[in-house]
């Protein structure tokens, strides 16, 4: 098992549940579950997790990070700024289900398309053999697009997200599979 | 006077026996390998307790820098969470010859390694844990000693080798 794949569940888990307010956990009581396997090496880490302690967790995150549940984009904002991001926002989601854009490079595609309530995100390669879906309610975004300037207040999106039950992220590659999901067991 | 005497004889014992038996003592049982020695080694609580209250404080104390310091406040909410919340099994990691779990069954974390004919068991009460932790932003060897209290009964150490040797640290 890779450091690498023990740092992404580790560190997906903690941006999953990890920057919302305590009210939020006490309310929901849900627990984070974290799955990567990798059948080729015949590794797998499974961690489950009660949001409180993950909250409790994140509030270790440096200052440089997150600060007050916020996290900075660079000093000015590269590539496109948090503003840019808001305002673009705001025009997309009073558009319905529509398809945000679709990118298709070197038979990989990347599609980001509203559906109802949810955002989704999905990356295909060739054959099948690799892909990423990220599923994110449309209120999650809009509660991290709730911040000033370049900031995005992941805490409050993410007191959000807590109340989500179900599949968040699932990731299949070639070498490992990663899911994370959230739901009241144990 | 000979009654008084042998009264005294019998009666100071039995009070040391039942003042350590009430303090708690913590027994070190170190078995090696291929039929070699085997120590037992018993620690009266109440004897490391006056030990630590013996030396100055400051030769115990760990200071810690405002950043590790906020890593402690964040360790006693997150043990303060755990605490609330119900058993589960926490951490699963499961590789070729390896295997790392930590549980939570009530008051105790239960972390136990496998790797390759090594065996690890370490109980530790959450309580511990957590009184270790304090409420400052220091950690002294005293309070660890003073929070040994809350272990009481519990085999907190359990460590088996390849070729049979073993360190077991109890707690009565």
């Amino acid at each position: 098992m890779s450091l690498r794949r023990i740092g992404l569940a580790a560190g997906a888990s903690m941006l999953v549940l990890g920057a919302s307010g305590p009210g939020a956990a006490e309310g929901t009581g849900g627990w984070v579950h974290v799955r990567v396997e990798e059948p080729g090496r015949q590794s797998s880490v499974a961690v489950n997790l009660p949001v409180a302690v993950v909250e409790a967790a994140l509030r270790a995150a440096p200052d440089t990070v997150v600060s007050g549940g916020r996290v900075k984009l660079g000093h000015h904002g590269r590539d496109l700024s948090v503003a840019d991001l808001r305002r673009m926002w705001n025009e997309l989601k009073s558009s319905g289900d529509a398809e945000f854009a679709t990118v298709e490079e070197e038979g990989q595609k990347v599609r980001i398309a509203r559906a109802g309530d949810l955002v989704l995100i999905h990356v295909q390669k060739p054959l099948d053999r690799d892909a990423v879906r990220v599923e994110v309610p449309v209120d999650v975004v809009d509660a991290l697009l709730s911040g000033d300037g370049e900031e995005l207040n992941v805490r409050g999106a993410f007191a959000l997200l807590q109340k989500r039950r179900g599949d968040i992220v699932r990731v299949n590659d070639a070498q490992s599979t990663v899911r994370i999901w959230i739901d009241e067991g144990k | 006077m000979l009654k008084i005497v042998l009264a005294g004889a019998v009666a100071m014992p039995v009070a040391a026996a039942a003042t350590i038996a009430a303090t708690g003592v913590v027994v070190v049982d170190v078995q090696e390998p291929r039929g070699g020695h085997h120590l037992v080694i018993p620690v009266p609580l109440a004897v490391a307790q006056a030990a630590a209250a013996l030396v100055p404080p400051q030769k115990t104390q760990f200071h810690l820098g405002s950043q590790a310091a906020r890593y402690l406040r964040v360790a006693r909410e997150a043990l303060d969470a755990l605490a609330e919340a119900g058993d589960a099994e926490l951490v699963r990691v499961e590789e070729p010859g390896q295997e790392v779990s930590i549980r939570k069954e009530g008051d105790l974390l239960l972390i136990q390694v496998r790797e390759r004919g090594q065996k690890v068991d370490v109980r530790v009460p959450i309580s511990l844990a957590r009184s270790v932790l304090g409420s400052g932003d220091r950690i002294t060897g005293s309070q660890a000693v003073w929070a040994l209290q809350r272990a009481r009964l519990t085999r907190i150490v359990d460590v088996q080798g390849p070729d049979g040797e073993r360190v077991q640290v109890t707690v009565y």
